[in-house]
């Protein structure tokens, strides 16, 4: 019902990607060591007037998009805060934004998140003075990337997992592995269509730790330079099979629906728009995916408002509206009462279903999987490797 | 006559003090050429040389070269960077081939009264956006059922398909005009006499166009050729949709410049340069003098 | 002597404009023809249509007897000086004056002695290596000759090539081409609307009005037996006397005219004697030239006359002081030159 709107949103989305943002100054922090930012003891009192939101296309909508998605006019008329929205394109640009400042709360996905904890650009949240915290699934709180030390920096949002798609007229009725995309002998070779970003060495890690099981990869997000080398030289043999590289939805929804892309790594809401002889799957070797958490930034003059918003944004009429415009699983248990095909089609309450999901993180020098005995490669790294790549 | 000699010259401030004239005109355009222009390309040149705190991607201020020798020691860079100048140059080249017949029609053969209509025809393209153009090109170049391939099937012919092949035409398609608008306006100012006078003198048609109509017209060639070159040197949108898996420098500087501005700005710098080198090489033509 | 143009029934017409209409002319070799007349009357045109860069839309053109109507400028044994020198503005002097031999593919040494000779024929013997543009009015013009000359052609057409230099420069330039002219032998046809030049350089004139021909002849002709007003007043000054003031004076019909330095202006009165004519008038106004002066002279028959007068003795106060005083002018019955009836 609302695909209209939401290829509309995608190709915002799409165009805000693409658009150069201004280079702002580096901030002088980067120690890397624990932050120590204090977290707001409360109470949460009357609006402070106004709120400045950073958020992702479709996060935070005031009907200007459709007459039909607004959650911050209502959020406006209770709260009395006014709102002002930006949008950003990708994640590296949501944390330089944040590092700009300005702004008092951000939607921020997994490989933002760590970034902005350790930049010290946001503060730990005080979950008690958010009600709807309580009814969030299990299995989005304290995760790796929106915690640190059992300390909660944020409020869940929605999540979803990046797909497997293959065209059945080329690989066959059924597909459950990753393999058509990276084997060499694969019946999508030549039409192979891998997510253009850094963040996708992170799925050939996930392959590897089903194929190369000696690599010992626990985590795609924690590579040390053995395991951050093995995902790439299979990346580079993958080259060979790769049609195209894709970072615009609008691309890959063209590329698949006319055949030429036949092998490809895709989100649920993109699978919606692909005909029948799409199939699509989490694959076998498990899958990398996305949870975003609303953050709020250290220094926010607005704190009543910043709390106001994460708690609105988490009520579970606000958020199956919002998780559903955008296309993904609410984090809102309650949620799935008002839209429970919404959370069947993205399945939001199967906590087997996400078991083998590894939500985006940020690679950071020390491993995120706890070990300590070895250097993990850091984003930066993995971001010059896959300019390499595809150079 | 001694008396009018040391009088001084009558007339206002600026008058008596035309350095100073000047230098108050100039005031405002070369602070904004300064501050600004100068300014901004000084700093990208200045932020290649530090580092970034590999975590957070925040800018750590001290002093290195790496940025600049891991440009020019990665191979995959330096291909990137040939292929990025192959494809600016063989842009340029394409560009120029169609411009000249086309601008030579529209000053010299079309009806005057034609002629705004054909220079509006030229710029329309220009008003629409340039992601539906590319997209456009990308349904016309797609592989199998893109329009070029249907038509090149009878033909036992493929279409280009997305690659090197594909951001050429799509790139020439983007900036023709760029080159056929100064092409034209120099067959404009090309005055009749000139080709009179060699038909005067003995030369027929193509003696005429290689020997006088070329060399007067190369100044506007050069311009154009700058705007087509610097243009398509710094184009990274049109590879991510027609590209294929091939990139071009702009999108190693798209892809890096917020992780790691430096490394980002070390890279951008090379397209500064080989205009910079482009436009000096031209410059010894004598061809921006007439400009 | 043999003919190398001839124009027969010549007619161009741009849209509703007719620019040239019925010219018929021939011009001998060696001749040097000039065509004059007032801007706009088809000069130009016609000299464009000789060189071929014009179509005629009617009528005939030869060269040396050769129909060479429908053939294109670059088989012309023409060449033209352009009234803006159209020099080549990315070729310096000497690739300019060896243009035309290079492309008809004369060998270089013998191109590099021809232009050379060339430009030491107009004076520019030094200044091969230069560009157009660090030439002066008068040196780009003897370029364009140059260039011209060099080709050796039958005729050489030349567009005011005079027009944009100073007086001094032009009446130097006029010599100068009149001589080179006679050395090299070659037929020119020169348009000017300058009738100065057009007397003092010509062979013949064919003075143009509206397009056609309204005289043609030697400058004398011209001159001393304009056969119309227009002719009489374009070349030399008008001095008419018209119907009334001719019965009175002349006791003839017809439209008159006599050249302003046939006339000599008489304090007073006076009569004439033997072929003299006399006419009584007041001095209306007076203009001072230097080497002569100019009367203004009201006639008591009606009309005015202008007289000149070499001052010989007179200074400008001298003459100043006539202004107002009544005068006899006398003249030379066989100057009176009928010019309209
Ligand atoms: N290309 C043209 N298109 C239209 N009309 C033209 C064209 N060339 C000349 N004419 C017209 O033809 C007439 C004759 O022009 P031409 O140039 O021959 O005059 P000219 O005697 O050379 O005058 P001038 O002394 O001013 O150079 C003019 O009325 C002019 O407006
Ligand atoms: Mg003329």
């Amino acid at each position: 019902m609302q695909k209209t709107q939401l290829l509309k949103m995608l190709a915002v989305g799409g165009a805000a990607a693409l658009a150069l943002a201004a280079c702002g100054g580096g901030s002088d922090s980067g120690s890397g060591g624990a932050p120590d930012v204090p977290m707001y003891e409360g109470p949460v009192g009357d609006g402070e007037g106004q709120l400045n939101i950073l958020a992702w296309p479709g996060y935070a909508e005031d009907g200007s998009t459709d007459p039909a998605a607004d959650w911050i006019t209502p959020f406006e008329e209770q709260t009395g805060c006014q709102v002002n929205v930006k949008v950003f394109g990708t994640s590296d640009e949501a944390v330089k934004l944040m590092q700009g400042g300005g702004w008092d709360v951000v939607s921020a996905s997994g490989d933002a998140t760590l970034r902005l904890i350790y930049g010290s650009n946001v503060q730990p949240v005080n979950t008690d003075l958010t009600p709807n915290y309580a009814d969030i699934f299990p299995d989005l709180k304290m995760q790796s990337h929106n915690s640190v030390n059992g300390v909660a920096y944020g409020m869940p949002h929605g999540r979803g997992a990046n797909l497997l798609v293959w065209n059945k007229d080329v690989v066959g009725e059924t597909a459950d592995s990753w393999s058509i995309m990276f084997e060499p002998d694969s019946p999508a070779a030549g039409g192979v269509g891998p997510y253009d970003s850094p963040i996708y060495i992170a799925d050939a890690a996930v392959y590897l730790m089903a194929t190369q099981p000696d690599l010992g990869i626990k985590d795609p997000y924690s590579l040390d330079q053995t395991q951050f080398d093995a995902a790439i030289a299979l990346l580079k043999e993958q080259k060979a099979l790769v049609s195209e590289y894709w970072s615009d939805y609008n691309k890959q929804i063209e590329a698949i629906t006319n055949g030429t892309m036949t092998g490809a790594t895709s989100w649920q809401v993109l699978v919606n728009y692909y005909p029948e002889n799409i199939g699509s799957t989490k694959a076998k070797e498990g899958a990398t995916g996305w949870s975003d958490t609303w953050m709020i930034a250290k220094d926010t003059p607005n704190i009543n408002c910043s709390y106001k918003w994460l708690d609105w944004i988490a009520s579970p009429a606000i958020n199956q509206q919002a998780t559903a415009w955008f296309g993904e699983a609410p984090s809102n248990v309650k949620a799935c009462d008002i839209d429970p095909q919404q959370c069947t089609d993205y399945h939001a309450g199967e906590t087997a279903y996400w078991e083998n999901v590894y939500y985006w993180n940020t690679p950071t020098e020390v491993c995120l999987d706890g070990r300590t005995d070895v250097k993990c490669v850091p984003y930066s790294e993995w971001s010059k490797a896959w300019s390499e790549l595809r150079s | 006559m001694a008396a009018t000699t040391a009088s001084p010259p009558k007339g206002g401030f600026g008058y008596r003090h035309p350095r100073a004239r000047l230098a108050a005109l100039l005031a405002a355009p070369m602070t904004w050429l300064v501050v600004v222009y100068l300014g901004s390309l000084a700093a990208l040149f200045l932020t290649a040389f530090w580092t970034v705190d590999g975590f957070t991607s925040a800018i750590v201020r001290t002093f290195t070269f790496d940025n600049f020798i891991e440009v020019f020691t990665t191979p995959a860079y330096l291909q990137t960077m040939l292929r990025t100048l192959g494809i600016a140059i063989a842009v340029t080249i394409v560009c120029l081939v169609l411009a000249i017949p086309v601008a030579y029609f529209m000053a010299r053969v079309a009806r005057p009264r034609w002629q705004p209509l054909l220079v509006a025809m030229i710029l329309t393209p220009l008003w629409a956006s340039y992601l539906v153009k590319v997209y456009a090109w990308r349904a016309m170049l797609t592989p199998e059922n893109g329009v070029i391939a249907w038509f090149a099937s009878p033909f036992g012919l493929g279409g280009p398909g997305f690659g090197e092949v594909g951001i050429i035409i799509t790139l020439t398609y983007l900036w023709l005009p760029y080159m056929i608008l100064p092409v034209y306006a120099g067959f404009i100012r090309l005055p009749n006499s000139m080709l009179d006078a060699s038909a005067d003198l003995g030369a027929k048609g193509w003696r005429t166009f290689r020997s006088v109509i070329i060399p007067m017209i190369f100044p506007s060639v050069v311009a154009g050729s700058i705007f087509t070159f610097s243009l398509s040197l710094g184009d990274y949108i049109t590879a991510q949709i027609v590209g294929g898996k091939v990139i071009m420098l702009g999108n190693v500087v798209q892809q890096n410049y917020v992780t790691n501005l430096p490394f980002a700005a070390a890279f951008a710098t090379i397209p500064v340069v080989i205009v910079l080198m482009y436009l000096a090489i031209v410059r010894r033509s004598g061809a921006l003098e007439n400009l | 002597m043999s003919t190398a143009i001839r124009l027969t029934g010549l007619r161009k017409t741009f849209g509703d404009v007719v620019a040239v209409d019925s010219v018929d002319l021939e011009v001998a070799d060696g001749e040097f023809l000039t065509l004059l007349g007032p801007s706009g009357s088809g000069k130009t045109t016609v000299l464009r249509m000789v060189a071929g860069f014009e179509q005629p839309t009617a009528g005939a053109i030869e060269l040396a007897g050769v129909d060479v109507t429908g053939t294109p400028p670059y088989n012309r044994d023409v060449n033209t000086v352009f009234q803006d020198y159209a020099l080549f503005p990315h070729m310096n002097v000497l690739d300019n004056v060896e243009y035309g031999l290079r492309v008809k593919k004369v060998p270089k040494a013998e191109r590099r002695s021809r232009a050379q000779e060339a430009l030491d024929a107009v004076r520019l013997g030094d200044y091969g290596e230069r560009k157009p543009s660090q030439l002066s009015g008068g040196q780009r013009q003897r370029v364009a000759l140059a260039r011209a000359l060099v080709n050796k052609p039958r005729v050489l057409l030349l567009d005011e090539p005079l027009g944009a230099l100073d007086l001094k420069l032009r009446e130097q330039m006029q010599v100068e081409l009149k001589e080179l002219q006679r050395e090299v032998g070659i037929t020119f046809v020169f348009v000017t609307h300058d009738q100065e030049e057009a007397l003092t350089m010509s062979d013949r004139i064919a003075v143009f009005d509206a397009g056609r021909i309204a005289q043609i002849g030697t400058p004398t002709e011209i001159y001393e037996h304009p056969k119309t007003a227009f002719v009489a007043g374009f070349v030399g000054v008008s001095n008419l006397l018209e119907a009334g003031a001719a019965a009175t004076i002349l006791g003839r019909e017809g439209t008159w005219s006599v050249r302003p330095e046939k006339i000599r202006v008489m304090l007073g009165e006076a009569s004439a004697e033997g072929n003299e004519r006399a006419a009584a008038g007041t001095i209306h106004e007076v203009v001072y030239v230097g080497m002569a002066t100019r009367f203004f002279v009201d006639l008591d028959a009606g009309g005015t006359l202008i007289a000149v007068q070499q001052n010989s003795h007179a200074t400008s106060a001298d003459v100043n002081a006539m202004r107002g005083q009544r005068v006899t002018l006398l003249w030379n019955t066989e100057n009176e030159i009928h010019v309209g009836s």
